[in-house]
C-alpha cells in the first residue's frame, strides 16, 4: 500500500477520529472542541488537494489510483469487503466533498448560540467522514453503508438543531430517504446478484470495470435492475415527483448540514447511477431514457416554475438545487440518447463538482444574510449592499455560478451536457431543456435585486438597525472564498478535472458505449440479421459489431477470424468451442457441443444482447439460425 | 511581438486589470481608473500593432489557449482566437472607440463612490466583447456572449440603490438570455449538422456546397435580436440607460448592441433567404418605430437609446437586404458618431448636476461650446450629412432598399431617417438653444479635458473624417499604405469593398443623383422642422404641449405593457397553480397520504397488538415494507 492511498484513508478517518473525540470532551474548554473539529476539517481538504496533483502519475489498476483495501471488513469470499481508490470521476467530486466540507466546518465553527456544542461539530464531522467515504469506497455495499453514515447525522442535526417545524420535517426525510435507499438497496442486491461481483475486485466498481471490460454478461433482467437504481437514487437525489422532502430539509436543516448534503451527499445518487447504472447496465439506460428525460424536464420545467415564486431564501435555494438536478440527469441519459457518447456523462460529473459547490456557496451567503437581517423573507429586505458590498459581490458571484455564467465551473457542465442532448427526439425538448438557463436567470436575479438592490424596506431591518449592519466577517469570508475559488479555478480552467474525468470515461465506457453504437448502426440492417423472438428484455438488434464503421472497437473484431462460444446446460460436452467467424452460428455451436435433442430452449447471453431461442422452431426451421459472436455464452435446457 | 502574443494580450489584458482592481483596489479612487485606462490603453496599442503588421488584403491571425474536451465533444479542445476581414473592422473600432470612453469616464465619474467596481466592470466588459470579436467558432462566441451580458448587467446596475437601476439590470439579463435561449439550441443544431461550429470551417463547408437550414438560421437570429435589442426584445435597452452614462455610450450604443450586428455578418453564409427576410422585416419596422419613438422621450439619454434601436434596425435591414459589409460599415460609423452623441449627453448630465430631462435644460450653446460643437458634428454626421460620417453608410442602406426593389422595406427606412433628422434637430433645440429652464442648466460649465477631448477626437475627427477613406476609389493611404485615412489599412477593406461594389451597382442603374438629392431632402426638412419647431423652448415639451395624444402614442411602450401582462397574469399565475399542484398532489396526497397514510393504517392495526403507541413506528413499517418489496423484486429478477 502506498503512501498516497494511506492519505486516503487519513482523509476519511480523519473527522470520524474527531467527531469521536469530540464525543468524549465534554471537559474540554470551548477553544479545544474548536481546535479538534478544525482539523478534522481541514486536513482532509489538504489531502484531497495533494491526491488531485498526484493523480496524473499515480500507479492505477483499471484507472483507480490510491488503491486499498481491508479485507478484514467484509466477507471476502462473498466479493464484499472495504476498498478504497479514486478514479477520474470520483476524485473530482471526493475533491469537492473535501471543499464543501472544510466550508461547511468553518461556518459550523463560527455558529454563534449553538446548544450541545460539541456535539454539533461531532455530527457535522460525522457527516462529513460519511460524505468522503461515498466518493472514496469502490465496493458497492460500503459505498451504499457511507451513504447511510452520513445521513443519519442529518436526522439528528435537523431534529436537534433544526428551524420551524423540524419534527415533521424530519420523519418526512426519513420516510423518503429511508425508502429510497432501500429501493436502490434492491438494486444493489439484485446487481450482485446478477453476477457483477465475481471477479478479482469483487462487488466493487473497479471490478464491475473490469468485468465490463472483460464482456461481463448480466445474468437477471437489466431493465429491472436499472429501474430500481433509478428510481431508488432517485429518490435520493429528489428527482421529480420525489422532491418534496428536499426543500423543506433543506430550508430546516442547519446550514452547514444543509450545505454538506444538498450539495455532496445527494449527488451520492447520481454518482451511483454513472459508475453502476451507465456502466454496467447501458441497455437498462437504454429502456428508461425517455422516463428520465421526462421527468428531468419535470424538475427543470415544474420545479423551476415553483421556484421562482419562493418568497424564503433559503427555500428558493433549496429548490434551485432541486431544480439543477434535471440537467445532472439529463446528462446521463444522453450516454443513451447520443448513441455512446461519453460527454454527457463528463459533463453531469463535471456539473455535479461544480453545483455541489456553488449551492453550498449560496446556503453559507443566505445564513450571513439570515444573520443580519433575521429573516430569509427576501420580501422584507433590500438595498444591503450598501452596507454589505462584499457579501453582495459574493452573493451575486455565486448566483451567476449556479445560474452557469462562463467562467464559473457550472457553464461547463451545463454546456456539455446541452450540447450532449444534440439528437434527443423530439427536437423541441433541446430547447424546453435548455429553458433552464432562462428560469434559473429569472428566479436568481430577482433574489439579488430583492436583497441587494434598491432601497431597505424598512420591514426586516428598521432604518437605524440598517446602518448598523456590517460587512461579512473573516470567519463568513474564508468559506465563501475557499468556495468561490474553487468554482472560478476549475471555471476558468476546466480541464483541471475534465482530462481525468475524460481519461476515465473513455478507458470505463467503451464497451458500454459500444452497445449503443451496434444499436444505432444496426438500425437499417435490423431487419434481415437480427432474430427476434419473444424475451422479456430490450430486444436488441444483435447487429455483429464489426458493421459499425463509426465505433473503433468493432474493427478488432474483422481480425479475429475465429471466434470462442461458450455452451452450458443440457449439453454433453460442455465448455469453449472455437468456431470460424463466417459459419458461426448457433445451431453449429449446439451442434458441437451435442446438445441435447430434448433440450427446447436455450438463451444467447453476450454484453449487447440476450438472445432466447426456441430450439424446436429453430430446429424445424420455423426461425433463422442465431449468427454467434465471440465470447458469447449459450445456456441450453 | 508576434500575432499570436499580440492576439493573446488583447484578449487577456483586460481581465488581468479587472481582476487587480476587483480585488486589491477596490476602494481605491485613482489606482483603479488608472489601471482600467492603462489597460484600454494597452489594448489599443497592441490592437494597432496588430492591425498594422496584417496583409490590408487579406488581414487574418490566430492563436491558440487551452482549452478542455469531453467525450465527443472537442469543439472546445483549444480555444482559438482569430481575426479576419470583419473581425479587424471590429477590433479598430471597438478599441479605438472604447479607450476614449475610459478616458471620459475618469472626468465623468469623479465624483462617484464606487469608482473601483465601476472600471473593475469596465474592464470586464472590454475582456467579453474582445472575447467575441476573436473567437473562431459558435461555443466560444456564446461564452463572451454571456459574459457580455453580465458585464452590462454589472454596469446597468452600478446605481444598485435605485429600484429602477435594479429592475433595468435584470430585466436586461433575462432578456438577453432569452435571445442566447435560441442562440445556444441553434448553435448545438449547427453542431450537430455540420460537425463543427468553427466560422472558417463552416464557411468551406457551405462554399463545397453543404445545405443552409432555415431553422439554424432563426435560431441563431435569436441571439442577435437580443442583443443588439431588435424586436419583439428589444425592451431592455432603453431601461439600460440607468446605467452611468459612459457605459451607455460604450455597451449600449457603440459595441455590445452592435456585436449582435458583427455576429449576424460572421455568419452570413449561414442564412437562408428566409431568415434574411424576416430580419429585414423585423429591423427595418424597428428602424421606423425607434426614430418616430424618440420624439417622445424627455431623458435625453432614452431618446438616444430610441435613436440606437432605430439604427441597429438599419444595420439588420441592410443584413437583411444581402448587404453584410455595408451593416458593418454602419456599425463602425454609428459607433464613432453614437458614442460621441452619448458622451456629449453624458457632459450636459454632468454640467446639470445629474439632470437628463431634456424640458429642464436649454441655452448650453454658449456655456458648453465644445460639447455643443462636437454634438452638431456628430448630429450632422447621424442625420447624414453629405460626406460626413453617417451619410456614406446610411444613405448607403436606403439606396440598397431601393436597388433592391423593396419599397415596403425603402419606405421604412426613409420615416425611420426623417426620424432620425427630427428627434436630432429637436435634441439640439431642446439642449442648446433657447434659455436655461433649470437650476443645474442655468449653473452649466463647460466640462474638464477628459471629457472634451475624447469629444473632439471622436466626435469632430472621427464623425467628420471617418467616411474620407471612402472618398476616392483607392482611398487615402498613407504609411507606406498601412492607412487608410484615419483607419488601419485592413481594418478598412471589408467597407471599402462592399461600398464601391454597391455605388458601381447604383452608378450603372443611375441613382446616385436621385438618391443624394433626396437624403438632402430628408435632412433639409427634417432639421428644419425640428428645430423651428421645438426652438423656442418653454420648459414643456413642444409636442407634448400641443397634441398629447400622439406624444403619449410615441412615449407608451405596447411591449413593455405586452411582457409585463404576461410576467404577472400569466407566468406568475402558471408558476403559483404548479407551486399548488405540488404542494396539493405531489406533497399532501401522494407523500403524507399514501407512503404515509398506508404504514400508519397498518400500524394502527399492529399497535392493537403491540399497544405500545410509538410514534415512530410508520417509519419502521415503511422499511419493512420497502426490504419486502425489495426481496419479492430482488427474487424476481433472478
Amino acid at each position: 500500500m502506498s503512501c498516497a492511498s494511506t492519505l486516503l484513508q487519513v482523509a476519511v478517518a480523519t473527522p470520524l477520529v474527531a467527531a469521536l473525540a469530540l464525543a468524549f470532551s465534554k471537559w474540554l474548554p470551548c477553544g479545544a472542541k474548536k481546535a479538534i473539529a478544525g482539523v478534522g476539517f481541514v486536513v482532509p481538504a489538504l489531502i484531497a488537494i495533494a491526491l488531485l496533483c498526484a493523480f496524473p502519475c499515480a500507479e492505477k489498476i483499471s484507472g483507480y489510483a490510491f488503491y486499498s483495501s481491508c479485507e478484514m471488513l467484509g466477507v471476502p469470499s462473498l466479493g464484499i469487503w472495504l476498498q478504497f481508490g479514486l478514479n477520474g470521476i470520483s476524485l473530482p467530486l471526493f475533491l469537492m466533498a473535501a471543499v464543501v466540507g472544510v466550508a461547511a466546518g468553518l461556518r459550523a465553527l463560527s455558529t454563534k448560540n449553538v446548544e450541545l456544542r460539541g456535539l454539533y461539530y461531532a455530527v457535522t464531522l460525522v457527516m462529513f467522514g460519511g460524505v468522503l467515504g461515498v466518493f472514496s469506497a469502490i465496493d458497492v455495499f460500503s459505498f451504499y453503508i457511507f451513504h447511510e453514515f452520513a445521513l443519519i447525522p442529518t436526522f439528528v442535526a435537523i431534529l436537534l438543531w433544526g428551524g420551524y417545524g423540524r419534527k415533521t420535517t424530519a420523519i418526512t426525510m426519513a420516510i423518503y430517504l429511508t425508502l429510497g435507499a432501500m429501493i436502490s438497496l434492491a438494486g444493489l442486491f439484485a446487481l450482485y446478484f446478477a453476477g457483477a461481483g465475481a471477479g478479482e475486485y469483487g462487488f466493487s466498481f473497479l471490478g464491475i470495470a473490469q468485468a465490463v471490460a472483460n464482456g461481463m454478461v448480466l445474468n437477471g433482467d437489466v431493465s429491472v435492475i436499472f429501474a430500481l437504481l433509478l428510481f431508488g437514487f432517485g429518490i435520493l437525489v429528489s428527482l421529480f415527483p420525489f422532491h418534496s422532502w428536499a426543500p423543506d430539509t433543506y430550508a430546516v436543516a442547519p446550514t452547514p448540514i444543509s450545505m454538506l448534503h444538498a450539495g455532496v451527499l445527494k449527488k451520492f445518487g447520481l454518482y451511483g447511477l454513472i459508475q453502476l447504472g451507465a456502466l454496467a447496465l447501458p441497455l437498462g439506460l437504454a429502456d428508461w431514457q425517455n422516463w428520465i428525460i421526462w421527468l428531468a424536464l419535470g424538475n427543470i420545467v415544474l420545479i423551476g416554475l415553483i421556484t421562482m415564486t419562493q418568497k424564503d431564501l433559503k427555500q428558493m435555494v433549496a429548490y434551485s438545487s432541486v431544480m439543477h438536478m434535471g440537467p445532472i440527469f439529463l446528462g446521463i441519459a444522453a450516454f443513451a440518447i447520443s448513441g455512446g457518447d461519453v460527454a454527457g456523462l463528463g459533463g453531469a460529473v463535471v456539473l455535479m463538482f461544480a453545483h455541489g459547490l456553488s449551492v453550498a456557496l449560496l446556503f453559507h451567503l443566505g445564513q450571513s444574510v439570515y444573520d443580519r437581517t433575521g429573516t430569509y423573507d427576501m420580501t422584507k429586505m433590500g438595498g444591503l449592499t450598501a452596507k454589505a458590498p462584499v457579501l453582495a459581490a459574493f452573493f451575486v458571484a455565486a448566483t451567476m455560478a449556479s445560474i452557469g455564467l462562463p467562467g464559473f465551473a457550472n457553464f461547463w457542465g451545463e454546456l456539455t451536457i446541452f450540447t450532449s442532448l444534440a439528437d434527443i427526439q423530439p427536437a423541441w425538448l433541446l430547447g424546453a431543456i435548455v429553458l433552464s438557463i432562462v428560469i434559473s436567470a429569472i428566479y436568481g436575479l430577482r433574489a439579488v435585486a430583492k436583497i441587494f438592490y434598491g432601497k431597505n424596506t424598512g420591514v426586516a431591518l428598521s432604518d437605524e438597525a440598517f446602518e448598523n449592519v456590517r460587512d461579512i466577517t473573516v470567519s463568513e469570508r474564508l468559506p465563501a472564498l475557499i468556495l468561490f475559488a474553487a468554482l472560478v479555478v476549475v471555471g476558468f480552467v476546466p480541464s483541471l478535472i475534465t482530462k481525468n474525468i475524460d481519461a476515465t470515461l473513455k478507458a470505463d465506457f467503451a464497451p458500454a458505449a459500444k452497445v449503443f453504437c451496434a444499436e444505432n448502426c444496426g438500425a437499417e440492417a435490423a431487419d434481415e440479421d437480427v432474430i427476434i423472438l419473444d424475451g422479456p428484455l430490450p430486444v436488441l438488434p444483435a447487429v455483429p459489431a464489426d458493421n459499425c464503421e463509426s465505433c473503433g472497437e468493432g474493427k478488432e473484431l474483422i481480425l479475429a477470424k475465429n471466434i470462442t462460444v461458450t455452451v452450458s446446460g443440457a449439453v454433453e460436452e460442455e465448455g469453449d468451442f472455437v468456431l470460424s467467424a463466417e459459419d458461426a452460428t448457433l445451431l453449429k455451436a449446439l451442434e458441437l457441443a451435442k446438445a441435447d435433442s430434448e433440450a427446447t430452449f436455450a438463451v444467447v447471453l453476450r454484453v449487447t444482447a440476450r438472445i432466447p431461442v426456441d430450439l424446436d422452431e429453430l430446429r424445424n426451421g420455423d426461425v433463422e439460425d442465431v449468427p454467434l459472436e465471440d465470447g458469447d455464452k449459450i445456456s441450453v435446457e | 511581438m508576434d500575432n499570436e502574443t499580440l492576439l493573446r494580450v488583447i484578449l487577456l489584458t483586460p481581465l488581468v486589470a479587472a481582476v487587480v482592481s476587483a480585488f486589491f483596489f477596490r476602494r481605491s479612487r485613482v489606482v483603479a481608473p488608472a489601471i482600467s485606462v492603462t489597460a484600454a490603453g494597452v489594448i489599443l496599442f497592441a490592437s494597432l500593432a496588430l492591425l498594422l503588421g496584417l496583409d490590408p488584403a487579406n488581414p487574418t491571425a490566430s492563436a491558440t489557449l487551452p482549452g478542455f474536451a469531453l467525450g465527443g465533444f472537442t469543439e472546445l479542445e483549444t480555444i482559438g482566437l482569430s481575426i479576419d476581414k470583419n473581425g479587424a473592422a471590429m477590433l479598430f473600432v471597438v478599441t479605438f472607440v472604447a479607450f476614449w470612453i475610459h478616458v471620459f469616464s475618469v472626468g465623468y465619474m469623479d465624483d462617484d463612490k464606487a469608482r473601483g467596481r465601476f472600471f473593475a466592470g469596465l474592464s470586464v466588459f472590454m475582456f467579453s466583447i474582445l472575447g467575441i470579436i476573436l473567437a473562431n467558432n459558435l461555443f466560444m462566441t456564446f461564452i463572451f456572449w454571456e459574459l457580455v451580458g453580465f458585464s452590462s448587467y454589472m454596469l446597468i446596475a452600478h446605481y444598485y440603490d435605485t429600484d429602477y437601476a435594479a429592475m433595468a439590470s435584470k430585466k436586461a439579463f433575462i432578456a438577453n438570455r432569452v435571445g442566447d435561449l435560441g442562440f445556444l439550441v441553434g448553435i448545438i443544431l449547427c453542431y450537430k449538422q455540420y460537425g463543427t461550429t468553427n466560422f472558417a470551417e463552416l464557411g468551406e463547408l457551405i462554399k463545397s456546397g453543404e445545405m443552409t437550414f432555415t431553422s439554424i438560421g432563426l435560431l441563431l437570429m435569436c441571439g442577435f435580436l437580443g442583443k443588439s435589442a431588435q424586436f419583439p426584445l428589444h425592451v431592455w435597452l432603453t431601461d439600460a440607460m440607468a446605467g452611468p452614462t459612459p457605459v451607455s455610450a460604450l455597451i449600449h450604443a457603440a459595441t455590445m448592441v452592435a456585436a449582435g450586428v458583427f455576429f449576424m455578418v460572421r455568419i452570413f453564409f449561414l442564412l437562408t433567404p428566409e431568415v434574411l427576410t424576416t430580419m429585414l422585416w423585423l429591423c427595418a419596422g424597428m428602424a421606423a418605430l425607434g426614430g418616430l419613438c424618440a420624439l417622445g422621450q424627455t431623458d435625453i439619454k432614452k431618446s438616444l437609446a430610441y435613436s440606437t434601436l432605430s439604427h441597429l434596425g438599419f444595420m439588420g435591414a441592410a443584413i437583411g437586404l444581402g448587404l453584410p459589409e455595408i451593416a458593418l460599415l454602419h456599425m463602425a460609423m454609428h459607433a464613432f458618431f453614437k458614442a460621441t452623441l452619448f458622451l456629449c449627453s453624458g457632459s450636459v448630465i454632468h454640467a446639470c448636476h445629474h439632470e437628463q430631462d431634456m424640458t429642464k435644460m436649454g441655452g448650453l450653446l454658449k456655456k458648453m461650446p465644445i460639447t455643443a460643437a462636437a454634438f452638431v458634428v456628430a448630429g450632422l454626421s447621424i442625420c447624414a450629412f453629405p460626406w460626413f460620417a453617417g451619410w456614406y453608410s446610411k444613405d448607403m442602406i436606403l439606396s440598397g432598399a431601393y436597388l433592391a426593389g423593396n419599397i415596403p422595406a425603402f419606405v421604412a427606412l426613409v420615416i425611420a431617417a426623417i426620424g432620425t433628422t427630427l428627434y436630432t434637430g429637436r435634441m439640439f433645440a431642446m439642449v442648446f438653444l433657447g434659455n436655461a429652464h433649470g437650476h443645474g442648466a442655468e449653473h452649466a460649465k463647460e466640462s474638464s479635458p477628459w471629457m472634451t477631448l475624447p469629444l473632439v477626437v471622436l466626435g469632430v475627427i472621427f464623425s467628420l473624417g471617418a467616411g474620407w477613406f471612402l472618398a476616392g476609389t483607392q482611398g487615402l493611404p498613407w504609411l507606406d499604405g498601412k492607412m487608410n485615412a484615419l483607419f488601419p489599412a485592413s481594418a478598412t477593406g471589408v467597407f471599402a469593398h462592399g461600398y464601391h461594389d454597391l455605388h458601381e451597382k447604383l452608378a450603372s442603374a443611375g441613382l446616385v443623383a436621385p438618391m443624394f438629392i433626396l437624403g438632402v431632402v430628408i435632412l433639409v426638412v427634417g432639421l428644419g422642422l425640428a428645430v423651428v419647431f421645438y426652438r423656442t423652448s418653454t420648459g414643456e415639451d413642444k409636442l407634448r404641449e400641443h397634441s398629447p395624444v400622439l406624444y403619449k402614442a410615441l412615449e407608451y411602450r405596447y411591449m413593455d405593457a405586452f411582457y409585463g401582462w404576461y410576467i404577472e397574469k400569466v407566468q406568475q399565475r402558471v408558476a403559483m397553480f404548479v407551486a399548488m399542484l405540488d404542494t396539493a398532489l405531489i406533497n399532501m396526497l401522494a407523500m403524507r397520504g399514501v407512503i404515509g397514510g398506508v404504514p400508519a393504517i397498518l400500524g394502527s392495526v399492529a399497535r392493537r397488538y403491540i399497544q405500545n403507541g410509538n410514534g415512530g413506528i410508520p417509519v419502521f413499517w415503511i422499511a419493512f415494507g420497502a426490504l419486502v418489496i425489495a426481496a419479492a423484486l430482488v427474487c424476481g429478477v433472478l
